[in-house]
């Protein structure tokens, strides 16, 4: 890799840059038939030049829905009803409406889907969709466009000309990622968000794809947001974490600090679900339970007490706010924050339970 | 018992671009897997894996090579003949979301082939019926999934039933292609500790075939590893040996991108870059690996190297002229308190 090690110190001295992006107390449902029901509720989250941030939670946990909620781009039957994004340079992106919306989108806010493999239009070649991206944002140098993708494009391991000149059937899956970073950033985002970048990719891709967004995010000084599922990818690039659960952040904190001593349970059970390639296998384990759906989730209380190893019963009853137990450090957590219990890994399961059916009544 | 000898593949096709190219898929393959066994296949995408796990199951033929099931060589049998004995072998498929009728509820899923089954065991219905919950209970789900629709259902739970399924027909051989790769990673490891106690307690084999080298160690263990590159088997070895011990380039590659957990693991010292992009056109008369690899000398180019044992290892081959320990596996940080 360039340099695998990414900037876990960082994290301290960004603390006094201004952040590029500001996510506050962000709430964001879908109208479903038993009513509005949040997907992200009271989120708030900073994102700053030069930090790669990590997203990350099961899937259902409300990642892709807040991160729409950068572009303004959740789908109906979804909305923002409360809390705002400020963009640096584009102001309150939950505000923007028609033209300037259009354009912050893919301008100053880089956006790569999740299952962006397949989001390329298959009608039309790389570089057809290079130019209309450039006319939509009217773009006046479309030569200068052009160059500057080659450059990327170059910049990732890619053959410009033969990319250009392809349909999306023509390339690989790493291919198809890479092309979405280029589009991505050929606008000079300064921000750029990565929704499951590289969750159907093999290894060997992911590691590749994970290494470019790495030096594109350092050569621009970029402020990065990764969002996945999988704590592998994210403890590999990322320099913060938060980790999302049933709409809420429940853990954020600095990458290094928070794997090696995490906060929350979920976060403790979500490490322990991890296939590694040291350590005794017989200690890792599935978490129990399935993760919520929009009716399944709690309206009251913790929303991960009934998966949680150390519920107790305050966690009915009351929903724990996300407050700083140490410095740079917030969980979301009634019990104690160090964690008395065993490490996840030594948490006995039942077997049947690993995947029980419902999880609930 | 199943034993696979030199199995080859070739496919030749027709691009409208690119003309008439042949895809070398596997080139001789050669494996053994006990009863109760694991052996596990890694590689990246297009190494040949899944063509390798569906010619196991007869849905794919062969064109060189012997597979021989407890001695029966089968590409000498008529079609009819073999069937009997690839019913004895099931595939779990990748994906949880295609394998599943969604217009049928779980029961009605494990039913149909739980009925076909039963002409040749004299199963009664309510022996059928008892099967079902019975299968159901084995593979961690409750009585109440019987009722419901795969959409009902999370893509672990999914997988359970598609490993329930292919269970009604009492196979002795589960062949697993990516079965994780496309469930959550929460669910993965649940559902790998249930093949795992398949093979553990019911003496169920196992053909693992996977890109992750780390989900390939959960199953394999105690088993045999073989790393395939481009339809080549270039190790293999005891699972062990192979993922602490690699010895050729591209293991290491693939042992390299396996990501590491800050703060609980320490990257290996020698570590290798992530590789560029798989080029299956390239064709060369040397090593398979050369054009990618970080290693290679002008010798490599030369002549394919075969299979050679490690002289301290006699269980554990390489094909590498160079061959040489390299610590890429990430460590255990020291602990924390
Ligand atoms: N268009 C939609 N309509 C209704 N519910 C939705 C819609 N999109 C997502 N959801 C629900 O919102 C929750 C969060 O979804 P999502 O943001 O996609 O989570 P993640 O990206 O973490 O998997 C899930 O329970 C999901 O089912
Ligand atoms: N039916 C087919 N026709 C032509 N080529 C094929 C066919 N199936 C697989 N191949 C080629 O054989 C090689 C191995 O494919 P596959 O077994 O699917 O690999 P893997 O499962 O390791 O990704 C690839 O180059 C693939 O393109
Ligand atoms: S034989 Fe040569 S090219 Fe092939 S893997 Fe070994 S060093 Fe590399
Ligand atoms: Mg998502
Ligand atoms: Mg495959």
């Amino acid at each position: 890799m360039t340099d695998p090690t990414p900037h876990h110190d960082g994290a301290a001295t960004a603390g006094a840059r201004p952040a590029e992006v500001a996510i506050r107390d962000l709430t964001v449902v879908y109208r479903t038939e038993h009513g509005d029901l949040p997907a992200v509720s009271h989120a708030s989250l900073e994102l700053r030049a030069g930090e790669i941030t990590g997203l990350v939670g099961e899937s259902g946990s409300g990642k892709s829905t807040l991160a729409l909620s950068l572009l303004n781009a959740v789908p109906a039957p979804g909305r923002i009803t409360s809390g705002s994004v400020e963009v640096a340079g584009v102001g309150d992106v939950t505000r923007l409406t028609g033209r300037r919306l259009r354009r912050a989108r893919g301008g100053a806010l880089g956006y790569v889907f999740q299952a962006s493999q397949n989001s390329l239009n298959p009608l039309k070649t790389v570089g057809k969709q290079l130019l209309d991206l450039g006319r939509s944002h009217e773009v006046e140098d479309l030569r200068a466009l052009v160059r500057r993708a080659r450059e990327l494009c170059e910049r990732m391991g890619l053959d410009a000309d033969r990319v250009l000149d392809s349909y999306q059937h023509e390339l690989s899956g790493g291919m198809r990622q890479r092309v979405g970073i280029v589009l991505a950033l050929v606008l000079n985002a300064e921000v750029l968000v990565l929704d499951e970048p590289t969750t159907a990719l093999d290894m060997i891709s992911q590691a590749a794809v994970l290494d470019i967004v790495r030096s594109v995010h350092r050569e621009n000084g970029l402020a990065t947001l990764v969002v996945t599922h999988d704590m592998g990818v994210v403890s590999e690039i990322a320099d913060r974490l938060a980790v999302m659960y049933g709409g809420r952040i429940v853990e954020h904190g600095p990458a290094g600090e928070l794997l090696r001593r995490p906060s929350h349970p979920y976060t403790r059970a979500l490490i322990g679900a991890t296939a590694r390639i040291v350590g005794d296998t017989r200690l890792a384990r599935a978490l129990p339970g399935q993760p919520p759906d929009l009716t399944t989730l709690a309206r009251r209380g913790c929303v991960f007490r009934d998966r949680c190893p150390l519920a107790m019963p305050v966690c009915e009853e009351s929903d724990p706010a996300l407050s700083e137990w140490t410095p740079g450090r917030f969980r979301a957590c009634h019990a104690d924050p160090v964690g008395r219990a065993p490490a996840p890994a030594a948490v006995p399961a039942p077997r049947a339970q690993d995947d029980p059916t419902g999880g609930r009544p | 018992m199943i034993e696979a000898r030199n199995i080859t593949r070739t496919y030749t096709g027709r691009g409208a671009f690119t003309g008439t190219r042949t895809v070398h898929a596997l080139r001789g393959v050669d494996f053994t897997l006990p009863r109760g066994g694991a052996v596990s296949f890694i590689g990246e995408s297009g190494c040949g894996k899944t063509t390798l796990g569906k010619i196991l199951t007869g849905l794919e033929s062969f064109d060189g090579g012997e597979l021989l099931v407890d001695g029966t060589d089968l590409s000498k049998l008529s079609a009819r003949r073999r069937a009997p004995y690839f019913r004895r072998i099931q595939l779990i498929h990748q994906d949880p979301y295609s394998a599943l009728n969604p217009t049928r509820d779980v029961g009605q899923i494990l039913g149909d082939p739980l009925r076909m089954r039963a002409r040749e065991t004299g199963a009664t219905r309510t022996q059928q019926r008892e099967r079902a919950a019975e299968l159901l209970e084995l593979v961690g789900l409750r009585p109440g999934t019987l009722a419901k629709y795969p959409h009902q259902l999370s893509g672990g739970q999914r997988q359970r039933v598609v490993i329930a399924r292919a269970l009604t027909v009492d196979p002795e051989a589960l062949v697993a292609d990516e079965s994780v790769s496309m469930i959550d990673v929460s669910m993965r490891l649940g559902v790998l500790s249930l093949l795992r106690d398949l093979r553990e307690r019911l003496g169920i084999s196992l053909l693992f075939i996977t890109h992750d080298v780390a989900t390939a160690r959960y199953l394999g263990e105690g088993g045999e590893l073989h790393v395939i590159y481009r339809g080549q088997v270039i190790e293999r070895g005891p699972t062990d040996s192979v993922v602490q011990q690699p010895v050729h380039p591209y293991t290491q590659c693939l042992l390299s991108a396996v990501p590491v957990l800050r703060g609980l693991e320490e990257p290996g010292p020698d570590r290798l870059v992530p590789l560029a992009a798989l080029d299956e056109r390239v064709a060369t008369p040397g090593c398979l690996f050369a054009p990618r690899c970080p290693f290679a000398t002008d010798g490599c180019a030369d002549g394919r190297p075969g299979l050679t044992a490690l002289p301290a290892d006699g269980a554990h081959r390489h094909a590498c002229l160079h061959p040489r320990a390299r610590r890429v596996v990430a460590t255990e940080a020291a602990a924390v308190h």
